[in-house]
């Protein structure tokens, strides 16, 4: 099968690899990165468990091809924690007790990374339609819409 | 891996359209991907080659004109829409339209043009269009031409698409000062779903013209003959009257969302709905 060599920065690292047309970002990110935090759920777009930041905005990376992203920058959840210190949001998300299972937080928090970059103080039902492409089995999304919240209001401080 | 397709990035229209024209069907053009690629996942049937038309700059421009109505590019994708000031104040059942589909992380993928080309019976961006009279413009190897919206759709997953065609732009006419559209869609979850039925409707009081169209309850989505408004009459009687016309202008199924029976019933619900926001004597129109 033919092989498409592309360039594209990956949690501010540039990486050069070369992809079959038919790989999607998200296999990409796991199989070639080994970057394991975006996760296949149902490989459709309807479960938002591989989010990825896409030029800073959310996709879900089971939906993009891998070729699609040359010359493109993709932040992942890897790229949220900085020294081995967790970012105000993913600290939130213990805080408020918003993770349970887990498998649904790596796209979870680049949802709501991405809204909080476009929009520091969402309203509720801004988180909501935010991460409304996120399923989460677990939590019932309370905790969730709270942990948002409160890294929100962290910035203010 | 999604498929054994190969993959061609394109910086224009013509050089995209040759490709496809050279390939004789076996390659399709690419636009977000998020019908397609999930498609060619679930049937196993790959295309030879995906030509990727995103790049092209004049597909992704979105340009309003308070006289000239608005062209948006085919690859614009559908939160740039549902985010567009214009398009939010003008062509609202459009904007309305655009932010119901899928999810945020998919309107930051799918794009307009490919929702109508897809087109699905379902498709949320199509009774919008239809009531704002919106026009296809299409490119293929012989040139360009203009398609009215309403005849685009002829089937399930059907254009009148030639083959090697593709959507350049959508036009949408002017509207009148006071003129306004809605869109309403019923899903069975309140977060991503596909409609069980989608509904808009355009109303300029000035021309007195008012245009329904219904998705998810035919072949295609269905736009209904004009009416003309009587003076003064109720809405909840004008609501019946374009429930009796929407009843004998669709003919809905029975599917895994909802059954054909619930879906007629929700028609009048939808368009009293809908006219109660467009009609209203606090909107200052009649």
């Amino acid at each position: 099968m033919k092989l498409h060599e592309i360039t594209l920065a990956v949690n501010g690292t540039r990486e050069t690899l070369s992809v079959p047309a038919g790989m999607t970002l998200l296999e990409l990110l796991r199989e070639k990165l080994y970057l394991t935090g975006p996760k296949e759920g149902c490989g459709a777009g309807e479960c938002g468990s591989c989010t990825v930041l896409l030029d800073g905005r959310p996709v879900t990376s089971c939906l993009v091809l891998a070729v699609e992203t040359d010359g493109r920058e993709v932040r992942t959840i890897e790229g949220e924690a900085t020294d081995g210190q967790l970012s105000a949001l993913q600290q939130a998300f213990i805080d408020a007790g918003a993770i349970q299972c887990g498998f649904c937080t790596p796209g979870m928090v680049m949802s709501a990374r991405a809204l909080l970059e476009r929009n520091p103080h969402p309203s509720d039902d801004e988180i909501k339609e935010a991460i409304a492409g996120n399923l989460c089995r677990c939590t019932g999304y309370e905790s969730i819409i709270a942990a948002v919240r409160l890294a929100a209001e962290g910035r203010e401080k | 891996m999604i498929g054994t397709f190969d993959y061609v990035r394109v910086g224009s229209i013509k050089e995209g359209c040759e490709l496809l024209a050279a390939r004789n069907g076996g390659a399709v053009a690419l636009a977000g991907g998020t019908d397609l690629l999930v498609s060619i996942r679930n049937t196993g049937r790959s295309p030879d080659l995906l030509v990727d038309f995103k790049d092209v700059a004049q597909l992704n421009r979105l340009v309003t004109d308070n006289d000239a109505g608005a062209m948006i590019g085919a690859c614009v994708p559908l939160n740039v829409i549902a985010d567009n000031t214009v398009i939010n104040d003008r062509f609202t059942a459009l904007a309305a339209a655009a932010r119901s589909v899928g999810s945020y992380q998919v309107r930051n993928r799918a794009t307009l043009g490919g929702n109508i080309a897809n087109a699905s019976p379902a498709a949320d961006t199509a009774p919008a269009l239809l009531v704002l009279g919106a026009s296809v413009n299409v490119t293929g190897k012989d040139g360009t031409r203009k398609i009215p919206i309403d005849k685009l759709f002829t089937g399930v997953k059907k254009t009148s698409l030639r083959a090697g065609e593709v959507i350049t732009d959508i036009s949408l006419p002017p509207v009148g000062s006071r003129a306004r559209s809605a869109f309403l869609k019923k899903q069975r979850v309140k977060g991503h779903d596909l409609a069980i039925i989608n509904m808009a409707v355009s109303y300029d009081p000035d021309a007195e013209a008012l245009r329904v169209a219904i998705g998810s309850c035919a072949v295609t989505p269905i736009l209904l003959p004009p009416v003309n408004l009587s003076e003064n009459e109720p809405i909840d009687e004008l609501a019946e009257r374009l429930n009796d016309i929407a009843q004998a202008a669709i003919s809905p199924i029975d599917d895994i969302r909802a059954s054909a029976v619930y879906r007629l019933g929700l028609v009048p619900v939808l368009l009293s709905d809908l006219l109660s926001v467009l009609l209203a004597p606090e909107g200052g129109a009649r």
